[in-house]
C-alpha cells in the first residue's frame, strides 16, 4: 500500500484507507447526533462537521501520537480523527457515565488528555493560548510534540488570536494553528467579517507562515499541515494553515439557514471530501469500488454500535454532581 | 388530636383571667365561634369564643378561679379521645410534654401579644384575629429564653429599640425563676422572694399553689378587719399607678380659671343639647372640648413615650376618668377636637354608663392621648392627678366656687375653678406645659375662642 | 527567628519551589530584570535564567491562556499580573477554562497554577489600579482563592499554592508588601482553607481579610482600652473557607463584624455573615452581624477621599462598638 507516483510527499507511509474510513466515521457520527437532536433523543445544543471532514482527518494525519491538539465547539471530526471512541463519544452525547467527560461536558467539551486531545472549547477562541501553553512544555520539558490549534475563520476576530498568536511567534513554540475557514462565523459570513480573503494572511503580522489550502482536498490539507508541524518541530514557531472548507449543516441544531443559499450549498456539496479522497483512492488503486463500500459499511456499524453502547450506558448518579470539581 | 382551649391574652396588660362560667359542659358539642367560655380581665368581662369545633373533652378550672394566660384549661376534640387529668400548664409547652410533634397552632399565644386594639369580640371569621407584635431580640436571646423557659414579651430589652439581648433574658431570669404570672403577682403582693421557693412544676417553674405554701401566717391579729383580695381593675388600677408614679417624674401645675363666661355657655346650649341628644350638657364636655382645641395649638403635650421615642400624637384622643366600683376606667374620646359638644355630649355619657356598667370595648380604652379627671362635683379645689401612660399628661379639674377677685380696684365674686395639670417631665417641660395651661384658661374665660 | 517583608516571603516561596521542582516557572510582565512591577522577582532571572522566568508581552489573556495550557500539560506555571485590576483581561481563562477543565473533562486533566497578583488600594494610583475583586473569582467553583495577610502566611500559604492541583487565586494586599513578621527559612506549607485566629478574644468575633487584618489588630488594641475584648480571625483562604473556626468563634464571642477592603455590596463578607447565619453559630447570636467593606465608588485619587472609600481603624472600632451597644 501507499505505493503512489501521484501523492504529494506529505502522506508518505500513512494508511489512506484508514483515513478514508475516519471520514466516514465522522460523516456517519454526526448524521447520526442530527437525527437525534431532532427526534429529541439528545438535548443541549450541538455542532456539526459535515463536510470538513479532510480538515480534521487531514491536519491530524500527520501528528505522530505524542503531538496534542485544541479543538473546537465543532469538535467531534477532531475527535475521532485524533483516534476518539465513537462508542464513549456517543455515550457523552447521551450523558451516560460511559462518555468521555463522564456526562458532564457534553458535546463541547469532549477531551482525552491522556491521548494529547485538549479538548474541544465552547468559548469561541478559547483554544489559541491553551494550545500555545501547551506548547511551551513541549519546549521548557524539551518534549518535542506539537500541537494543533483548530479554529474557525470567526474566531481569528476574537483578541485571543492576537495575543496568543503574537506570544507564540515570540516564543517560537511549536504550534500550529489550524484554521478551518468554513465561510461563516454561526450566520456571519466571513467575507463580511474580516476585510481580507485569508485569514493565511494574518500570519505576516507576526512574522510567522501562512498557508492556504483546499480544506476539502485531504491531500492538500496533509501536505500544507504537514510541512507546518516540521517546521514547528524544527524548533522554527508556528504557522498559520487555512483550510477553505464548508460546513452543510447550519450552526447549531436549530438554524434556519436565512443567510445563505440553497444553490451555494448545493456548489459545496458538489465538492464533498469524502467522494473526492474515495475516487482518489480507488483511481490510485488503493481501494476498489467492494471494498470501499465495505469500508463504509463498517464505519457505518461502528456508529450504529455507538448508539446501542450509550443507550445501554448508565446514567450519572446524583452523587456524582459535586465530584470532579477540585483535582 | 385534642386541641387545647388557653385562656387569651386579650390586652398587652393582661396577665391573668378569671374564669366567670362556662357555657358548656364535658360532653357537650361545641362549633367554631360558639361562645364557650366568660371571662374577667383587668378591664373587661368577656366571652370567649372557640377555635376549634368537637366534643369540649376537660374543663381544667371551675368558676371563680384565676388563671394565668396562655394556661391550657380544657381540650376539645373527639369524643372518647384522652387527655390529661390535670392543666398539663402553659399551652403549647404542654406539646411536648405529651409526646406531640404537632407544630404550635396560630392560636399559640406564647410570646405574642395582642394589640389592644384588636377586635376581641368578633371571632371565626379572620376579621377577630389578633394583630400580632413581635418581639425584637437576638436569636441568641431566643435560644436562651428558650433554655430558660423565660417568656421573652416580659423581659425588658437593654438595645437599639428596646432589642432584647442574651444578658436581659441573664438578668431577667435570675431576676426571677421560671414563675406562673399569677405566682409572681401573689409572690409581690405577699413580699415573697420567689428565689426562696420551691417550684412544683416542669424544671421547677413555680405555681401560685408553691408560693402560697411559704406565706408566713399573719403575725398580728386583726379583729374586726376584712380582707378582699386585689383582683380585676383593682389589680390593674394599683399596678399602672404604681408603675406611672415610679417611672415619670411628675410635675403639677395649676391655674386658676373665671368660669363666669362659660357658665353662661353652658347655660345657653343646656337646652338645645338636651333637645337634640337627649343629655344634659355637663361642664365636663365644655372643658374636654376646651382641652381638646388647646392641645391642636401644643402639640408637645399631645405626646407619649414610647422606648427612647417621643411620639407626637396626629389624633387627639381625651381620655376621661370615669370612677366604677372597685377602681377607675378611662374610656376614650377619639378626635375630641373634632366634635361638637353635642357629639361630645352624647359620647361622654355613653361611655360613662359603658364604663359603669362593665360595657366598654377595648377599643373604647384604648389610643388616648391625654386624660382629664374631673373631680368637681366634690369639694376639691385642687389636686395632683397621676399620669395614665404611655400618655405624657393629665388635667385635673376641680370645683367651681365663687371667691373674692381683685377687679379693676374693687372686689367682686366670680366663680373659679382650678385646673392641675400633671406632666411628665422627661419628655415635656415646664415652659410649654404653662403655655398650655394659660391658653386652656384664656379659652374657658372666652369660649367664644372655641370658634376660631 | 529571622523577620523577613511580606514581599520576599512571597519571592523566597516562588524561590524556593523553583530549586526543587522544574516544572515550576513564571510568567508575566516585566517580571525578568526589571523584577515585576512592585519588585517581586527582583533577582529571580539571574538565578532561574530567562526560560523559567518569563517575561511576557503585554497580553493579560495570553499568558492566563498559556498558563493553562502549559499546566494542562504537565507543568505549573506560576503567573504574576502586575494589578489585580487586569483580572478582567484573563478572566475568561481563568474562568471559563482554568476553573471547568477538570469538571467539565469529567475528572480529567488538573490545571495546576498560580496566579498571583498584587490588590488593593492605598498607593494612590486610582480607579483602575486599586481595587480588590476576589469576591468574583471567589464565586466561581474550580478555584481556589488565598488572601494572605501576614509575610509568616504568605510563604506558607503561596507553597501550599503552588504544591496544589488546582487553579489558585493568590491576591497579595500592597500595603502588606511592607510588613514584616518572623519566617523560617525552611519550606513550609500552611493548608489551604485553615483560617488562623491572629488575636483571642471574647465579646466579639472580627473576621478580617488581608490589611483589614491589621487595621483590625489597631482597633483591637483600642477596644481593650475601654474593657473590649475581641478575637481576630483571618480566613486566609475564601476557597474553600474554614467555616468551622469561624462559626466557634461566633459561639463564643454571639458577635461578628466582618471587614474587608472590597466593595461591601456583594463583597465576599455578604458570604461570610450569610454562612454564620445559616450555621449554627445563629442561635447563639447576640446582635446583627455587622459588615464593614469598602463604599460602592470607584477607589479615587486623592489620598483623603482614597482613605474614606476602605474601612479605616475607627471605622471597626465604632462597629465593634455598636454591635456591643456601646457606642
Amino acid at each position: 500500500m501507499n505505493q503512489l507516483v501521484n501523492l504529494p510527499a506529505g502522506v508518505k507511509g500513512k494508511d489512506l484507507t484508514a483515513l478514508l474510513k475516519q471520514m466516514w466515521l465522522i460523516r456517519y457520527f454526526e448524521e447520526k447526533v442530527d437525527e437525534f437532536f431532532a427526534k429529541g433523543m439528545i438535548h443541549g445544543t450541538t455542532h456539526l462537521a459535515v463536510g470538513q471532514e479532510a480538515s480534521a482527518v487531514g491536519s491530524i494525519a500527520v501528528l505522530e501520537a505524542r503531538d496534542k491538539i485544541t479543538s473546537t465547539h465543532r469538535g467531534h471530526g477532531h475527535c475521532i480523527a485524533k483516534g476518539a471512541e465513537a462508542n464513549r463519544m456517543m455515550a457523552e452525547l447521551f450523558g451516560r457515565t460511559t462518555g468521555y467527560c463522564k456526562g458532564k461536558g457534553g458535546s463541547m467539551h469532549i477531551a482525552d488528555v491522556e491521548q494529547g486531545n485538549l479538548g474541544a472549547n465552547g468559548i469561541v477562541g478559547g483554544g489559541f493560548s491553551i494550545a500555545a501553553g501547551a506548547a511551551l512544555t513541549s519546549q521548557l520539558k524539551k518534549e518535542g510534540y506539537v500541537v494543533l490549534c483548530f479554529f474557525g475563520d470567526g474566531a481569528s476576530n476574537e483578541g485571543s488570536f492576537h495575543e496568543a498568536l503574537n506570544l507564540a511567534s515570540i516564543w517560537k513554540l511549536p504550534v500550529v494553528f489550524i484554521c478551518e475557514n468554513n465561510q461563516y462565523g454561526m450566520s456571519g459570513p466571513a467575507k463580511e467579517m474580516m476585510n481580507i480573503e485569508d485569514v493565511a494572511k494574518r500570519a505576516e503580522a507576526y512574522g510567522i507562515p501562512g498557508k492556504v489550502v483546499d480544506g476539502n482536498d485531504i491531500l492538500d490539507v496533509m501536505s500544507g499541515v504537514g510541512e507546518a508541524v516540521d517546521r514547528a518541530r524544527d524548533g522554527e514557531g508556528p504557522s498559520i494553515v487555512e483550510a477553505k472548507t464548508y460546513r452543510w449543516k447550519g450552526h447549531s441544531k436549530s438554524d434556519a439557514k436565512k443567510y445563505r443559499t440553497r444553490e451555494e450549498e448545493q456548489e459545496w456539496r458538489a465538492k464533498d471530501p469524502i467522494a473526492k479522497f474515495r475516487s482518489v483512492l480507488i483511481e490510485e488503486g488503493l481501494l476498489t469500488e467492494e471494498s470501499a463500500d465495505k469500508l463504509k459499511a463498517e464505519a457505518n456499524k461502528e456508529i450504529e454500535d455507538s448508539v446501542e453502547f450509550a443507550k445501554n450506558s448508565p446514567m450519572p448518579t446524583l452523587d456524582d454532581l459535586m465530584e470532579d470539581i477540585y483535582a | 388530636m385534642a386541641k387545647e382551649i388557653f385562656m387569651p391574652k386579650l390586652s398587652s396588660t393582661m396577665e391573668v383571667g378569671t374564669l366567670l362560667q362556662w357555657f358548656k359542659d364535658e360532653g357537650d358539642s361545641v362549633d367554631v365561634g360558639e361562645p364557650l367560655f366568660e371571662i374577667m380581665t383587668d378591664k373587661i368581662n368577656i366571652e370567649v369564643e372557640s377555635y376549634e369545633e368537637g366534643i369540649l373533652l376537660k374543663k381544667y378550672y371551675a368558676e371563680d378561679e384565676e388563671i394565668p394566660i396562655n394556661q391550657v384549661i380544657g381540650y376539645i376534640g373527639e369524643a372518647g379521645e384522652t387527655v390529661p387529668e390535670a392543666s398539663p400548664g402553659e399551652s403549647g409547652a404542654a406539646l411536648s410534654e405529651l409526646g406531640d410533634s404537632r407544630q404550635p397552632s396560630k392560636h399559640d399565644l406564647q410570646e405574642i401579644e395582642i394589640s389592644e386594639t384588636a377586635s376581641i369580640n368578633e371571632t371565626g371569621d379572620g376579621d377577630g384575629v389578633p394583630e400580632m407584635e413581635k418581639i425584637r431580640a437576638t436569636p441568641a436571646a431566643r435560644r436562651v429564653a428558650k433554655e430558660k423557659n423565660v417568656t421573652l414579651s416580659k423581659v425588658p430589652g437593654s438595645g437599639p429599640k428596646g432589642r432584647i439581648h442574651q444578658k436581659d433574658v441573664a438578668d431577667f431570669s435570675q431576676a426571677a425563676p421560671a414563675a406562673t404570672p399569677l405566682a409572681k403577682k401573689v409572690a409581690g403582693a405577699e413580699g415573697i422572694e420567689l428565689q426562696t421557693v420551691t417550684g412544683s412544676g416542669p424544671k421547677g417553674k413555680i405555681y401560685r399553689a408553691d408560693v402560697e405554701k411559704m406565706k408566713q401566717p399573719s403575725s398580728a391579729s386583726e379583729s374586726g378587719s376584712k380582707r378582699v383580695k386585689m383582683e380585676g381593675i383593682r389589680k390593674v388600677v394599683a399596678a399602672r399607678m404604681l408603675e406611672s408614679k415610679t417611672s415619670a417624674p411628675h410635675v403639677t401645675l395649676t391655674t386658676e380659671v373665671d368660669m363666669s363666661e362659660a357658665i353662661q355657655l353652658r347655660n345657653q346650649l343646656l337646652r338645645p343639647i338636651e333637645k337634640q341628644t337627649g343629655f344634659r350638657l355637663s361642664y365636663t364636655e365644655i372643658i374636654l372640648k376646651a382641652a381638646a382645641s388647646t392641645l391642636k395649638l401644643h402639640k408637645n403635650l399631645n405626646v407619649s413615650l414610647e422606648g427612647n421615642e417621643i411620639v407626637f400624637h396626629e389624633e387627639i384622643n381625651l381620655g376621661l376618668a370615669v370612677a366604677v366600683e372597685n377602681g377607675l376606667l378611662v374610656p376614650v374620646v377619639k378626635n375630641a377636637d373634632q366634635k361638637g359638644l353635642s357629639d361630645l355630649t352624647a359620647e361622654c355619657k355613653r361611655l360613662g354608663t359603658a364604663a359603669r356598667s362593665q360595657g366598654l370595648k377595648p377599643e373604647e380604652m384604648s389610643g388616648g392621648t391625654f386624660t382629664i379627671s374631673n373631680l368637681g362635683m366634690y369639694a376639691i379645689d385642687a389636686f395632683t392627678p397621676v399620669i395614665n401612660q404611655p400618655e405624657s399628661a393629665i388635667l385635673g379639674v376641680g370645683r367651681i366656687n365663687e371667691k373674692p377677685v381683685g377687679h379693676n380696684g374693687v372686689i367682686e365674686l366670680r366663680p373659679l375653678m382650678v385646673l392641675s395639670l400633671s406632666f411628665d417631665h422627661r419628655v415635656i417641660d415646664g415652659a410649654p406645659a404653662a403655655a398650655f395651661l394659660t391658653d386652656l384658661k384664656e379659652v374657658l374665660e372666652q369660649p367664644f375662642k372655641l370658634l376660631v | 527567628m529571622r523577620e523577613l517583608t511580606y514581599l520576599e516571603a512571597v519571592r523566597e516561596a516562588m524561590s524556593q519551589e523553583m530549586r526543587e521542582n522544574e516544572d515550576v516557572f513564571i510568567l508575566g510582565e516585566d517580571i525578568g530584570v526589571y523584577g515585576g512591577a512592585f519588585g517581586v522577582t527582583r533577582g529571580m532571572i539571574e538565578e532561574f535564567g530567562p526560560e523559567r522566568i518569563r517575561n511576557t508581552p503585554i497580553s493579560e489573556a495570553a499568558i492566563s491562556g498559556t498558563a493553562v495550557g502549559a499546566a494542562l500539560t504537565g507543568m505549573r506555571p506560576i503567573l504574576e499580573l502586575q494589578f489585580s485590576d487586569f483580572i478582567t483581561i484573563a478572566m475568561d481563562n481563568m474562568v471559563n477554562q482554568a476553573a471547568k477543565i477538570r469538571y467539565m473533562y469529567g475528572g480529567k486533566g488538573k490545571v495546576p497554577m498560580v496566579l498571583r497578583t498584587p490588590a488593593g488600594s492605598g498607593t494612590g494610583a486610582a480607579a483602575q489600579h486599586s481595587q480588590s475583586l476576589e469576591a468574583w473569582m471567589a464565586h466561581v467553583p474550580g478555584l481556589k482563592v488565598v488572601q494572605p495577610s501576614t509575610a509568616y502566611d504568605a510563604k506558607g500559604l503561596l507553597k501550599a499554592a503552588i504544591d496544589d492541583d488546582n487553579p489558585v487565586i493568590f491576591y497579595e494586599h500592597k500595603l502588606c508588601y511592607k510588613t514584616k513578621s518572623d519566617v523560617p527559612e525552611e519550606p513550609y506549607s500552611i493548608p489551604l482553607g485553615k483560617a488562623d485566629i491572629k488575636r483571642e478574644g471574647s465579646d466579639a468575633t472580627i473576621v478580617a481579610t488581608a490589611i483589614m487584618v491589621h487595621k483590625a489588630l489597631e482597633a483591637a488594641v483600642e477596644l481593650e482600652k475601654d474593657g473590649i475584648s475581641v478575637e481576630i480571625i483571618d480566613p486566609r483562604t475564601l476557597v474553600p473557607l474554614d467555616t468551622e473556626t469561624i462559626v466557634a468563634s461566633v459561639k463564643k464571642t454571639s458577635r461578628l463584624i466582618v471587614v474587608h477592603e472590597a466593595v461591601k455590596r456583594g463583597g465576599f463578607g455578604g458570604e461570610i455573615a450569610s454562612m454564620i447565619a445559616e450555621s449554627e453559630a445563629f442561635d447563639y447570636l447576640d446582635a446583627p452581624i455587622k459588615r464593614l467593606g469598602g463604599k460602592a465608588v470607584p477607589i479615587p485619587y486623592n489620598p483623603d477621599l482614597e482613605k474614606a472609600a476602605v474601612p479605616s481603624v475607627e471605622d471597626i472600632v465604632s462597629a465593634v462598638k455598636e454591635t456591643l451597644n456601646r457606642l
